[in-house]
Protein backbone atom coordinates (compact mmCIF):
# COMPACT_ATOMS: atom_id res chain seq x y z
CA UNK A 1 0.00 0.00 0.00
CA UNK A 2 1.26 3.08 -1.22
CA UNK A 3 0.36 6.45 0.00
CA UNK A 4 1.78 10.32 -1.45
CA UNK A 5 1.25 13.11 0.84
CA UNK A 6 1.09 16.26 -0.98
CA UNK A 7 2.27 18.92 1.14
CA UNK A 8 0.88 22.45 1.25
CA UNK A 9 2.08 25.12 3.37
CA UNK A 10 -0.25 27.38 5.43
CA UNK A 11 0.73 30.47 6.74
CA UNK A 12 -2.47 31.76 8.06
CA UNK A 13 -5.86 31.54 8.34
CA UNK A 14 -8.43 34.69 7.46
CA UNK A 15 -12.55 34.94 7.47
CA UNK A 16 -13.23 35.75 4.50
CA UNK A 17 -16.41 36.21 1.82
CA UNK A 18 -15.64 33.00 0.06
CA UNK A 19 -13.55 29.91 1.63
CA UNK A 20 -10.45 29.05 -0.35
CA UNK A 21 -6.82 28.44 -0.30
CA UNK A 22 -4.80 30.53 -2.26
CA UNK A 23 -1.07 31.91 -1.52
CA UNK A 24 -0.80 29.64 1.79
CA UNK A 25 -3.45 31.67 3.34
CA UNK A 26 -7.11 29.51 4.61
CA UNK A 27 -9.50 31.79 3.71
CA UNK A 28 -13.06 30.51 5.94
CA UNK A 29 -16.97 31.87 5.19
CA UNK A 30 -17.41 31.63 8.52
CA UNK A 31 -21.24 31.43 7.91
CA UNK A 32 -21.26 28.79 5.50
CA UNK A 33 -19.04 26.75 7.79
CA UNK A 34 -21.14 27.57 11.09
CA UNK A 35 -24.27 26.21 9.05
CA UNK A 36 -22.84 22.92 8.42
CA UNK A 37 -21.81 22.32 11.42
CA UNK A 38 -25.13 23.35 12.94
CA UNK A 39 -26.69 20.72 10.83
CA UNK A 40 -26.51 18.98 13.79
CA UNK A 41 -29.78 19.16 16.05
CA UNK A 42 -27.17 18.43 19.11
CA UNK A 43 -25.94 22.02 18.92
CA UNK A 44 -27.61 24.86 19.48
CA UNK A 45 -24.84 27.48 18.60
CA UNK A 46 -21.37 27.29 16.89
CA UNK A 47 -18.41 30.27 17.40
CA UNK A 48 -15.11 30.53 15.07
CA UNK A 49 -12.60 31.92 16.07
CA UNK A 50 -8.70 31.81 14.71
CA UNK A 51 -5.46 31.83 16.66
CA UNK A 52 -2.57 32.41 15.38
CA UNK A 53 1.48 31.67 16.80
CA UNK A 54 2.35 33.98 18.51
CA UNK A 55 -0.26 35.79 19.34
CA UNK A 56 -1.44 36.25 23.19
CA UNK A 57 -4.47 33.74 23.32
CA UNK A 58 -5.43 30.99 25.10
CA UNK A 59 -7.43 27.80 23.94
CA UNK A 60 -9.15 25.66 26.37
CA UNK A 61 -10.65 23.31 26.91
CA UNK A 62 -9.35 21.66 24.04
CA UNK A 63 -11.19 18.87 22.92
CA UNK A 64 -9.38 17.57 19.89
CA UNK A 65 -6.69 19.00 17.04
CA UNK A 66 -7.11 17.79 13.43
CA UNK A 67 -5.21 18.64 10.44
CA UNK A 68 -7.36 19.58 7.16
CA UNK A 69 -6.70 16.55 4.70
CA UNK A 70 -8.12 15.79 1.57
CA UNK A 71 -8.01 12.68 -0.05
CA UNK A 72 -6.72 13.67 -4.17
CA UNK A 73 -6.63 10.05 -5.54
CA UNK A 74 -6.55 6.75 -4.07
CA UNK A 75 -9.64 4.65 -2.44
CA UNK A 76 -12.21 6.50 -0.32
CA UNK A 77 -11.98 9.72 1.18
CA UNK A 78 -11.34 11.72 4.73
CA UNK A 79 -11.99 9.95 7.98
CA UNK A 80 -13.73 6.61 6.81
CA UNK A 81 -16.65 4.83 8.83
CA UNK A 82 -17.56 8.62 10.23
CA UNK A 83 -17.14 11.05 7.97
CA UNK A 84 -17.02 9.19 4.73
CA UNK A 85 -18.45 5.97 3.35
CA UNK A 86 -16.20 2.73 5.20
CA UNK A 87 -13.47 2.33 2.36
CA UNK A 88 -10.34 1.05 2.63
CA UNK A 89 -8.13 4.30 2.56
CA UNK A 90 -4.16 4.83 2.57
CA UNK A 91 -3.12 4.33 -0.99
CA UNK A 92 -3.06 7.50 -3.71
CA UNK A 93 -2.60 10.99 -3.39
CA UNK A 94 -3.80 13.15 -0.18
CA UNK A 95 -3.12 16.72 0.34
CA UNK A 96 -2.07 18.08 3.51
CA UNK A 97 -2.78 21.43 4.85
CA UNK A 98 0.50 21.81 6.50
CA UNK A 99 0.88 24.83 9.56
CA UNK A 100 -3.08 24.56 9.96
CA UNK A 101 -5.14 22.70 12.09
CA UNK A 102 -9.02 22.50 13.83
CA UNK A 103 -9.01 23.24 17.71
CA UNK A 104 -12.42 21.90 19.24
CA UNK A 105 -13.46 22.99 22.79
CA UNK A 106 -16.80 22.36 24.13
CA UNK A 107 -17.46 22.21 28.21
CA UNK A 108 -18.62 18.61 28.19
CA UNK A 109 -17.96 18.11 31.31
CA UNK A 110 -17.13 21.03 34.31
CA UNK A 111 -13.72 19.78 35.16
CA UNK A 112 -11.62 19.76 32.03
CA UNK A 113 -8.25 20.78 31.46
CA UNK A 114 -6.59 21.15 28.00
CA UNK A 115 -4.64 24.39 27.34
CA UNK A 116 -2.77 25.50 23.79
CA UNK A 117 -0.94 28.68 24.69
CA UNK A 118 0.13 30.28 21.40
CA UNK A 119 2.70 32.48 23.17
CA UNK A 120 4.78 32.72 26.24
CA UNK A 121 5.89 29.76 28.38
CA UNK A 122 2.99 27.33 27.91
CA UNK A 123 3.52 27.17 24.31
CA UNK A 124 6.74 26.05 24.70
CA UNK A 125 5.04 22.62 25.74
CA UNK A 126 2.88 22.81 23.40
CA UNK A 127 3.29 21.29 19.41
CA UNK A 128 -0.32 23.14 19.09
CA UNK A 129 1.47 26.78 19.53
CA UNK A 130 3.36 26.43 16.28
CA UNK A 131 0.20 25.78 13.76
CA UNK A 132 -2.68 28.05 12.41
CA UNK A 133 -5.66 27.28 14.50
CA UNK A 134 -9.05 27.33 13.31
CA UNK A 135 -10.79 27.35 16.61
CA UNK A 136 -14.60 25.58 16.61
CA UNK A 137 -16.79 26.70 20.10
CA UNK A 138 -19.38 24.35 20.78
CA UNK A 139 -22.16 24.72 22.13
CA UNK A 140 -24.93 21.83 23.10
CA UNK A 141 -28.96 22.03 23.21
CA UNK A 142 -30.47 22.38 26.56
CA UNK A 143 -30.51 18.73 28.67
CA UNK A 144 -27.75 17.29 25.99
CA UNK A 145 -26.72 13.74 27.49
CA UNK A 146 -22.66 13.92 27.72
CA UNK A 147 -22.42 11.00 25.43
CA UNK A 148 -24.45 12.66 22.69
CA UNK A 149 -22.55 16.20 23.78
CA UNK A 150 -19.07 14.35 23.37
CA UNK A 151 -20.09 13.24 20.06
CA UNK A 152 -21.26 16.59 18.48
CA UNK A 153 -18.46 18.13 19.37
CA UNK A 154 -16.40 15.34 17.62
CA UNK A 155 -17.87 15.55 14.86
CA UNK A 156 -18.00 18.79 14.59
CA UNK A 157 -14.22 19.12 14.58
CA UNK A 158 -14.25 16.40 11.83
CA UNK A 159 -16.69 18.09 9.33
CA UNK A 160 -14.97 21.12 9.83
CA UNK A 161 -11.35 19.51 9.03
CA UNK A 162 -12.75 17.54 6.28
CA UNK A 163 -14.70 21.23 4.69
CA UNK A 164 -11.10 22.98 4.73
CA UNK A 165 -9.55 20.25 3.61
CA UNK A 166 -11.36 20.05 0.71
CA UNK A 167 -10.64 23.61 -0.30
CA UNK A 168 -7.33 22.15 -1.44
CA UNK A 169 -8.39 19.58 -3.26
CA UNK A 170 -7.09 20.66 -6.99
CA UNK A 171 -4.33 23.00 -5.38
CA UNK A 172 -0.82 21.74 -6.53
CA UNK A 173 1.46 20.50 -3.67
CA UNK A 174 4.98 22.30 -3.03
CA UNK A 175 6.27 18.99 -1.86
CA UNK A 176 5.48 15.15 -1.66
CA UNK A 177 6.44 12.69 0.71
CA UNK A 178 5.82 8.40 -0.15
CA UNK A 179 5.25 6.08 2.08
CA UNK A 180 4.72 2.86 1.49
CA UNK A 181 3.99 -0.50 3.25
CA UNK A 182 5.04 -3.76 0.92
CA UNK A 183 3.36 -7.48 1.56
CA UNK A 184 4.67 -9.94 4.45
CA UNK A 185 6.58 -12.12 1.21
CA UNK A 186 7.86 -8.73 -0.55
CA UNK A 187 9.61 -7.61 2.28
CA UNK A 188 11.29 -10.75 3.14
CA UNK A 189 12.40 -10.94 -0.30
CA UNK A 190 13.71 -7.56 -0.65
CA UNK A 191 15.67 -6.86 3.02
CA UNK A 192 16.54 -10.43 3.80
CA UNK A 193 19.61 -9.14 6.19
CA UNK A 194 17.15 -6.18 7.80
CA UNK A 195 15.53 -6.68 11.26
CA UNK A 196 11.53 -6.95 10.94
CA UNK A 197 10.05 -3.81 12.88
CA UNK A 198 6.74 -3.61 13.75
CA UNK A 199 4.85 -0.63 15.64
CA UNK A 200 2.32 -1.67 18.58
CA UNK A 201 -0.06 1.52 18.67
CA UNK A 202 -2.08 1.21 22.01
CA UNK A 203 -5.87 2.90 21.44
CA UNK A 204 -7.23 4.66 24.90
CA UNK A 205 -10.75 2.88 24.79
CA UNK A 206 -12.30 2.88 28.47
CA UNK A 207 -15.81 4.60 28.18
CA UNK A 208 -17.18 8.33 28.17
CA UNK A 209 -14.39 10.68 27.16
CA UNK A 210 -11.80 8.11 26.79
CA UNK A 211 -12.46 6.27 23.52
CA UNK A 212 -10.69 5.89 20.37
CA UNK A 213 -12.35 5.13 16.59
CA UNK A 214 -11.12 3.06 14.01
CA UNK A 215 -13.28 3.26 10.50
CA UNK A 216 -15.86 4.19 12.88
CA UNK A 217 -15.48 1.07 14.98
CA UNK A 218 -15.34 1.89 19.40
CA UNK A 219 -11.84 0.67 19.60
CA UNK A 220 -12.95 -1.47 23.11
CA UNK A 221 -15.45 -3.73 21.37
CA UNK A 222 -12.41 -5.02 18.85
CA UNK A 223 -9.88 -7.42 19.12
CA UNK A 224 -6.22 -6.08 18.86
CA UNK A 225 -5.65 -6.11 14.56
CA UNK A 226 -2.96 -5.11 11.74
CA UNK A 227 -3.72 -2.26 10.70
CA UNK A 228 -1.50 -0.01 7.49
CA UNK A 229 0.25 2.78 8.77
CA UNK A 230 -0.61 5.05 6.02
CA UNK A 231 -4.53 4.32 6.73
CA UNK A 232 -3.85 6.14 9.76
CA UNK A 233 -2.45 8.84 7.97
CA UNK A 234 -5.84 8.97 5.92
CA UNK A 235 -7.95 9.37 9.12
CA UNK A 236 -8.62 5.60 9.99
CA UNK A 237 -7.83 6.45 13.61
CA UNK A 238 -10.12 8.97 15.17
CA UNK A 239 -9.71 10.41 18.60
CA UNK A 240 -12.77 10.77 21.28
CA UNK A 241 -10.35 11.07 23.79
CA UNK A 242 -10.50 14.58 25.99
CA UNK A 243 -9.25 13.15 29.49
CA UNK A 244 -5.50 13.74 30.39
CA UNK A 245 -4.77 16.73 28.12
CA UNK A 246 -0.70 15.86 28.50
CA UNK A 247 -0.67 13.00 27.50
CA UNK A 248 -4.25 12.14 25.26
CA UNK A 249 -3.54 11.28 21.82
CA UNK A 250 -5.39 13.79 19.59
CA UNK A 251 -6.27 12.93 15.52
CA UNK A 252 -3.59 15.03 14.88
CA UNK A 253 -1.22 13.12 16.78
CA UNK A 254 -2.91 9.95 14.75
CA UNK A 255 -2.32 11.52 11.18
CA UNK A 256 1.44 13.07 12.15
CA UNK A 257 2.21 9.90 14.43
CA UNK A 258 6.31 10.30 14.52
CA UNK A 259 6.55 6.85 15.74
CA UNK A 260 5.50 6.03 12.20
CA UNK A 261 7.68 8.71 10.30
CA UNK A 262 10.74 7.59 11.70
CA UNK A 263 10.48 3.90 11.57
CA UNK A 264 8.93 5.02 7.55
CA UNK A 265 12.69 7.01 7.53
CA UNK A 266 14.72 4.09 8.19
CA UNK A 267 12.42 1.69 6.64
CA UNK A 268 14.33 -0.37 3.99
CA UNK A 269 17.98 0.88 5.33
CA UNK A 270 18.49 0.34 8.84
CA UNK A 271 15.52 -2.32 9.25
CA UNK A 272 12.36 -3.62 7.87
CA UNK A 273 9.36 -1.13 8.89
CA UNK A 274 6.54 -4.24 8.46
CA UNK A 275 3.21 -2.68 10.09
CA UNK A 276 1.44 -1.23 12.89
CA UNK A 277 -0.42 -3.49 15.14
CA UNK A 278 -3.31 -1.39 16.88
CA UNK A 279 -4.77 -2.68 20.59
CA UNK A 280 -6.84 -1.13 22.85
CA UNK A 281 -6.54 -0.12 26.62
CA UNK A 282 -10.28 -1.36 28.62
CA UNK A 283 -10.83 -1.76 32.27
CA UNK A 284 -11.92 -4.97 32.14
CA UNK A 285 -8.82 -7.56 33.19
CA UNK A 286 -9.76 -10.07 30.74
CA UNK A 287 -9.78 -7.92 28.00
CA UNK A 288 -5.97 -7.00 28.75
CA UNK A 289 -5.34 -10.47 28.85
CA UNK A 290 -6.91 -11.35 25.42
CA UNK A 291 -5.44 -8.02 23.74
CA UNK A 292 -2.13 -8.34 24.74
CA UNK A 293 -2.25 -12.51 23.90
CA UNK A 294 -3.19 -11.20 21.01
CA UNK A 295 -0.30 -8.60 20.75
CA UNK A 296 2.09 -10.78 21.49
CA UNK A 297 0.82 -13.45 19.14
CA UNK A 298 0.67 -11.23 16.22
CA UNK A 299 4.25 -9.88 16.85
CA UNK A 300 4.84 -13.57 16.54
CA UNK A 301 3.60 -14.68 13.61
CA UNK A 302 5.20 -11.93 11.74
CA UNK A 303 8.47 -12.53 12.21
CA UNK A 304 9.48 -9.34 14.50
CA UNK A 305 12.61 -9.05 15.79
CA UNK A 306 11.69 -5.55 17.07
CA UNK A 307 8.74 -4.03 18.55
CA UNK A 308 8.02 -0.73 19.69
CA UNK A 309 4.72 0.29 22.02
CA UNK A 310 3.18 3.24 22.46
CA UNK A 311 0.41 3.53 25.42
CA UNK A 312 -2.06 6.32 25.57
CA UNK A 313 -3.14 8.11 29.21
CA UNK A 314 -2.73 7.57 32.46
CA UNK A 315 -3.24 4.94 35.25
CA UNK A 316 -4.27 1.75 33.95
CA UNK A 317 -2.81 1.51 30.48
CA UNK A 318 0.25 1.19 32.61
CA UNK A 319 -0.64 -2.52 32.91
CA UNK A 320 -1.72 -2.79 29.54
CA UNK A 321 1.85 -1.70 28.30
CA UNK A 322 3.59 -3.99 30.64
CA UNK A 323 1.87 -6.72 29.82
CA UNK A 324 2.53 -5.94 26.14
CA UNK A 325 5.85 -5.88 26.44
CA UNK A 326 6.41 -8.62 28.72
CA UNK A 327 4.52 -11.04 26.45
CA UNK A 328 6.39 -9.49 23.56
CA UNK A 329 9.24 -9.97 25.03
CA UNK A 330 8.69 -13.93 25.75
CA UNK A 331 8.02 -14.57 22.17
CA UNK A 332 12.06 -13.33 21.95
CA UNK A 333 11.07 -10.26 19.94
CA UNK A 334 12.91 -7.03 21.87
CA UNK A 335 11.14 -4.37 22.95
CA UNK A 336 11.21 -0.79 23.34
CA UNK A 337 8.18 0.86 25.70
CA UNK A 338 7.29 4.77 25.22
CA UNK A 339 5.02 5.96 28.15
CA UNK A 340 5.34 9.66 30.12
CA UNK A 341 5.81 9.88 33.78
CA UNK A 342 4.14 11.20 37.13
CA UNK A 343 7.03 11.85 39.14
CA UNK A 344 5.82 13.79 41.55
CA UNK A 345 6.91 17.36 41.50
CA UNK A 346 10.32 16.55 41.96
CA UNK A 347 10.63 13.55 39.64
CA UNK A 348 11.73 11.42 42.00
CA UNK A 349 8.48 8.84 42.81
CA UNK A 350 8.02 5.95 40.90
CA UNK A 351 6.89 7.06 37.56
CA UNK A 352 4.22 3.95 36.27
CA UNK A 353 1.85 2.53 37.86
CA UNK A 354 3.06 -0.61 36.70
CA UNK A 355 6.65 -2.34 36.52
CA UNK A 356 8.12 -5.62 35.24
CA UNK A 357 11.88 -6.84 34.27
CA UNK A 358 11.03 -7.58 30.68
CA UNK A 359 10.80 -3.62 30.66
CA UNK A 360 14.78 -2.61 29.87
CA UNK A 361 14.41 0.07 27.28
CA UNK A 362 11.94 2.93 27.88
CA UNK A 363 11.09 6.01 26.53
CA UNK A 364 10.05 8.95 28.35
CA UNK A 365 7.68 11.94 26.84
CA UNK A 366 8.32 13.93 30.33
CA UNK A 367 7.23 13.99 34.13
CA UNK A 368 3.55 15.46 33.81
CA UNK A 369 3.75 16.68 37.55
CA UNK A 370 6.41 19.14 36.61
CA UNK A 371 5.21 22.59 37.73
CA UNK A 372 5.02 25.35 35.27
CA UNK A 373 4.12 29.34 35.47
CA UNK A 374 1.69 30.52 32.51
CA UNK A 375 1.36 34.49 32.20
CA UNK A 376 -1.67 35.78 32.04
CA UNK A 377 -3.04 36.25 28.25
CA UNK A 378 -5.10 39.08 26.60
CA UNK A 379 -7.76 36.84 25.10
CA UNK A 380 -9.37 33.20 26.03
CA UNK A 381 -10.58 31.28 22.94
CA UNK A 382 -13.85 29.01 24.61
CA UNK A 383 -14.46 28.62 28.34
CA UNK A 384 -12.49 31.34 30.21
CA UNK A 385 -14.01 29.88 33.55
CA UNK A 386 -12.18 26.54 33.31
CA UNK A 387 -9.18 28.68 34.11
CA UNK A 388 -10.76 28.54 37.59
CA UNK A 389 -11.71 25.28 38.25
CA UNK A 390 -7.75 24.33 36.69
CA UNK A 391 -6.69 27.39 38.76
CA UNK A 392 -8.57 26.66 42.06
CA UNK A 393 -8.63 22.99 40.97
CA UNK A 394 -6.43 19.58 41.89
CA UNK A 395 -3.20 20.64 39.51
CA UNK A 396 -2.84 24.82 39.84
CA UNK A 397 -3.43 27.59 41.66
CA UNK A 398 -3.76 31.47 40.37
CA UNK A 399 -1.93 34.06 40.91
CA UNK A 400 -2.54 37.77 42.09
CA UNK A 401 -1.18 38.70 38.30
CA UNK A 402 -4.05 36.29 36.62
CA UNK A 403 -1.09 34.00 36.03
CA UNK A 404 -1.16 30.57 36.67
CA UNK A 405 0.98 28.06 38.11
CA UNK A 406 0.11 24.45 37.28
CA UNK A 407 1.45 21.00 36.55
CA UNK A 408 2.38 20.01 33.08
CA UNK A 409 -0.44 18.08 32.80
CA UNK A 410 -2.65 20.54 31.65
CA UNK A 411 -1.20 21.27 28.45
CA UNK A 412 -2.65 19.49 25.58
CA UNK A 413 -0.12 17.04 23.75
CA UNK A 414 3.02 18.38 26.49
CA UNK A 415 4.53 14.74 27.94
CA UNK A 416 2.76 13.13 24.58
CA UNK A 417 3.21 9.19 24.55
CA UNK A 418 4.32 8.84 21.09
CA UNK A 419 6.88 11.52 21.45
CA UNK A 420 5.10 13.91 19.50
CA UNK A 421 6.55 16.60 21.90
CA UNK A 422 9.61 18.51 22.74
CA UNK A 423 10.81 17.89 26.19
CA UNK A 424 14.25 16.34 26.37
CA UNK A 425 17.04 15.79 28.70
CA UNK A 426 19.38 17.39 26.49
CA UNK B 1 -31.42 -28.97 62.56
CA UNK B 2 -28.53 -29.42 60.27
CA UNK B 3 -29.47 -27.18 57.97
CA UNK B 4 -30.05 -24.70 60.49
CA UNK B 5 -26.40 -24.66 61.18
CA UNK B 6 -25.06 -25.17 57.88
CA UNK B 7 -27.50 -21.52 57.01
CA UNK B 8 -25.38 -20.07 59.90
CA UNK B 9 -22.14 -21.31 58.63
CA UNK B 10 -22.59 -19.54 55.30
CA UNK B 11 -24.06 -16.59 56.62
CA UNK B 12 -20.82 -16.18 59.41
CA UNK B 13 -18.66 -16.79 56.14
CA UNK B 14 -20.46 -13.98 54.10
CA UNK B 15 -20.17 -11.63 56.81
CA UNK B 16 -16.54 -12.37 56.73
CA UNK B 17 -16.71 -11.80 53.13
CA UNK B 18 -14.90 -14.99 52.31
CA UNK B 19 -15.74 -15.69 48.89
CA UNK B 20 -18.46 -17.75 48.08
CA UNK B 21 -17.07 -20.33 45.57
CA UNK B 22 -14.51 -21.38 48.78
CA UNK B 23 -18.28 -22.82 50.23
CA UNK B 24 -19.91 -23.99 47.02
CA UNK B 25 -21.86 -20.79 45.54
CA UNK B 26 -20.14 -20.01 42.23
CA UNK B 27 -19.84 -16.76 40.18
CA UNK B 28 -20.34 -13.73 41.80
CA UNK B 29 -19.71 -10.80 41.03
CA UNK B 30 -19.43 -7.33 43.52
CA UNK B 31 -19.06 -3.85 43.01
CA UNK B 32 -17.16 -1.81 45.49
CA UNK B 33 -18.12 1.96 44.91
CA UNK B 34 -18.21 4.99 46.43
CA UNK B 35 -19.97 6.27 43.45
CA UNK B 36 -24.13 6.53 44.22
CA UNK B 37 -24.97 6.92 40.28
CA UNK B 38 -24.02 3.49 39.83
CA UNK B 39 -25.98 1.92 42.86
CA UNK B 40 -28.75 4.14 41.75
CA UNK B 41 -28.57 2.39 38.31
CA UNK B 42 -26.81 -1.06 39.27
CA UNK B 43 -27.87 -2.08 42.23
CA UNK B 44 -31.05 -3.96 41.85
CA UNK B 45 -28.51 -6.19 38.99
CA UNK B 46 -25.35 -6.42 40.70
CA UNK B 47 -24.15 -6.87 44.58
CA UNK B 48 -22.72 -3.66 45.54
CA UNK B 49 -20.57 -2.36 48.65
CA UNK B 50 -21.77 1.24 48.42
CA UNK B 51 -19.02 2.97 50.46
CA UNK B 52 -21.21 6.21 51.03
CA UNK B 53 -18.98 8.22 53.16
CA UNK B 54 -15.58 6.72 51.24
CA UNK B 55 -12.94 8.01 49.46
CA UNK B 56 -11.52 6.74 46.11
CA UNK B 57 -8.89 5.51 48.34
CA UNK B 58 -10.90 4.03 50.85
CA UNK B 59 -13.00 2.22 47.84
CA UNK B 60 -8.85 0.82 46.75
CA UNK B 61 -8.68 -0.47 50.77
CA UNK B 62 -11.80 -2.24 50.65
CA UNK B 63 -10.62 -3.97 47.27
CA UNK B 64 -7.45 -4.68 49.04
CA UNK B 65 -8.98 -6.48 51.80
CA UNK B 66 -11.16 -8.65 49.71
CA UNK B 67 -8.46 -9.66 47.72
CA UNK B 68 -6.84 -10.83 50.96
CA UNK B 69 -9.87 -13.07 51.38
CA UNK B 70 -9.60 -14.32 48.13
CA UNK B 71 -11.73 -12.36 45.66
CA UNK B 72 -10.32 -11.08 42.57
CA UNK B 73 -10.24 -7.94 40.99
CA UNK B 74 -12.20 -8.10 37.33
CA UNK B 75 -11.80 -4.47 36.67
CA UNK B 76 -8.42 -2.59 37.11
CA UNK B 77 -8.28 -0.26 40.06
CA UNK B 78 -6.87 2.79 37.84
CA UNK B 79 -9.25 3.09 35.52
CA UNK B 80 -10.06 6.35 33.64
CA UNK B 81 -7.38 9.48 32.92
CA UNK B 82 -8.89 11.44 35.67
CA UNK B 83 -6.26 11.39 38.67
CA UNK B 84 -6.78 10.45 41.69
CA UNK B 85 -6.76 13.87 43.37
CA UNK B 86 -8.98 14.84 40.50
CA UNK B 87 -11.99 12.51 40.64
CA UNK B 88 -13.32 11.67 43.97
CA UNK B 89 -15.08 8.63 42.92
CA UNK B 90 -14.04 4.93 42.23
CA UNK B 91 -16.25 1.88 41.14
CA UNK B 92 -14.08 -1.65 40.93
CA UNK B 93 -15.93 -4.94 39.92
CA UNK B 94 -14.15 -8.19 41.53
CA UNK B 95 -15.70 -11.42 41.71
CA UNK B 96 -15.55 -14.86 43.62
CA UNK B 97 -13.72 -16.82 40.50
CA UNK B 98 -11.25 -19.04 41.02
CA UNK B 99 -7.96 -17.05 41.11
CA UNK B 100 -4.61 -19.19 40.79
CA UNK B 101 -1.62 -18.20 43.39
CA UNK B 102 0.11 -16.35 40.23
CA UNK B 103 -2.75 -14.68 39.51
CA UNK B 104 -3.01 -13.47 43.37
CA UNK B 105 0.41 -12.09 43.28
CA UNK B 106 -0.14 -10.31 40.17
CA UNK B 107 -3.24 -8.50 41.74
CA UNK B 108 -2.00 -7.76 44.83
CA UNK B 109 0.71 -5.95 43.11
CA UNK B 110 -1.84 -4.14 40.87
CA UNK B 111 -4.14 -3.06 43.65
CA UNK B 112 -1.02 -2.34 45.92
CA UNK B 113 0.48 0.28 42.94
CA UNK B 114 -3.09 1.67 42.65
CA UNK B 115 -2.94 2.85 46.28
CA UNK B 116 0.14 3.69 46.24
CA UNK B 117 -0.17 5.95 43.48
CA UNK B 118 -3.24 7.17 45.06
CA UNK B 119 -1.55 8.30 48.07
CA UNK B 120 0.95 10.23 46.06
CA UNK B 121 -1.43 12.14 44.29
CA UNK B 122 -2.76 13.22 47.19
CA UNK B 123 0.62 13.92 49.41
CA UNK B 124 0.90 16.41 46.04
CA UNK B 125 -2.26 17.96 46.73
CA UNK B 126 -5.68 16.85 48.19
CA UNK B 127 -8.82 16.17 46.24
CA UNK B 128 -10.49 19.60 45.91
CA UNK B 129 -13.48 20.12 47.37
CA UNK B 130 -15.62 20.59 44.49
CA UNK B 131 -19.16 22.15 43.65
CA UNK B 132 -22.10 19.92 43.06
CA UNK B 133 -22.43 20.05 39.34
CA UNK B 134 -18.86 18.71 38.79
CA UNK B 135 -19.17 16.18 41.13
CA UNK B 136 -22.10 15.23 39.47
CA UNK B 137 -19.86 14.87 35.89
CA UNK B 138 -17.44 12.97 37.71
CA UNK B 139 -19.79 10.55 39.17
CA UNK B 140 -21.08 10.10 35.12
CA UNK B 141 -17.71 9.46 34.14
CA UNK B 142 -16.90 6.74 36.66
CA UNK B 143 -20.31 5.42 35.74
CA UNK B 144 -19.35 4.53 32.13
CA UNK B 145 -16.01 3.36 32.78
CA UNK B 146 -17.60 0.64 34.79
CA UNK B 147 -21.00 0.20 32.56
CA UNK B 148 -18.14 -1.22 29.71
CA UNK B 149 -16.93 -4.02 32.64
CA UNK B 150 -20.82 -4.17 34.02
CA UNK B 151 -22.32 -5.09 30.40
CA UNK B 152 -19.72 -7.85 29.91
CA UNK B 153 -21.82 -10.00 32.87
CA UNK B 154 -25.26 -9.19 32.46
Amino acid sequence: MKLELGIIPISDIQFGPESKVENGTIYVNAEELKALILEDEALQSVELDIARPGESVRIMPVKDVIEPRVKVSGEGAMFPGVISKVATVGSGRTNVLRGSAVVTTGKIVGFQEGIIDMTGEGAKYTPFSQLNNLVVVCEPVDGLAKHAHEKAVRLAGLKTADYIGKLAKNIEAEEIETYETVSVKEGLQRWPDLPRVAYVLMLQSQGLLHDTYVYGVDAKQSLTTVIMPTEIMDGAILSGNCVSACDKNTTYHHLNNPVIKDLFAQHGKTLNFVGVIITNENVYLADKMRSSDWTAKLCDWLGLDGAIVSQEGFGNPDTDLIMNCKKIEAKGVKTVIITDEYAGRDGASQSLADADAAATAVVTGGNANEVIHLPKLDKVIGYPEVADIIAGGFDGSLQADGSIIAELQVITGATNEMGFNTLSAR
Amino acid sequence: MVVCLIYKIYTILIEAGVPESIYGVSNMYLIVTNNQLCLGKYGAQIKMEYLEEGSYLDVLLKVRDYLHLGWKLETHPMTGSLKPNQTPYKSIMISNNPLDQEEFYSQEITISNGIAACRKFQSIRKTPDWPEHLLEDFRIVDLSLIEGAIQRIL
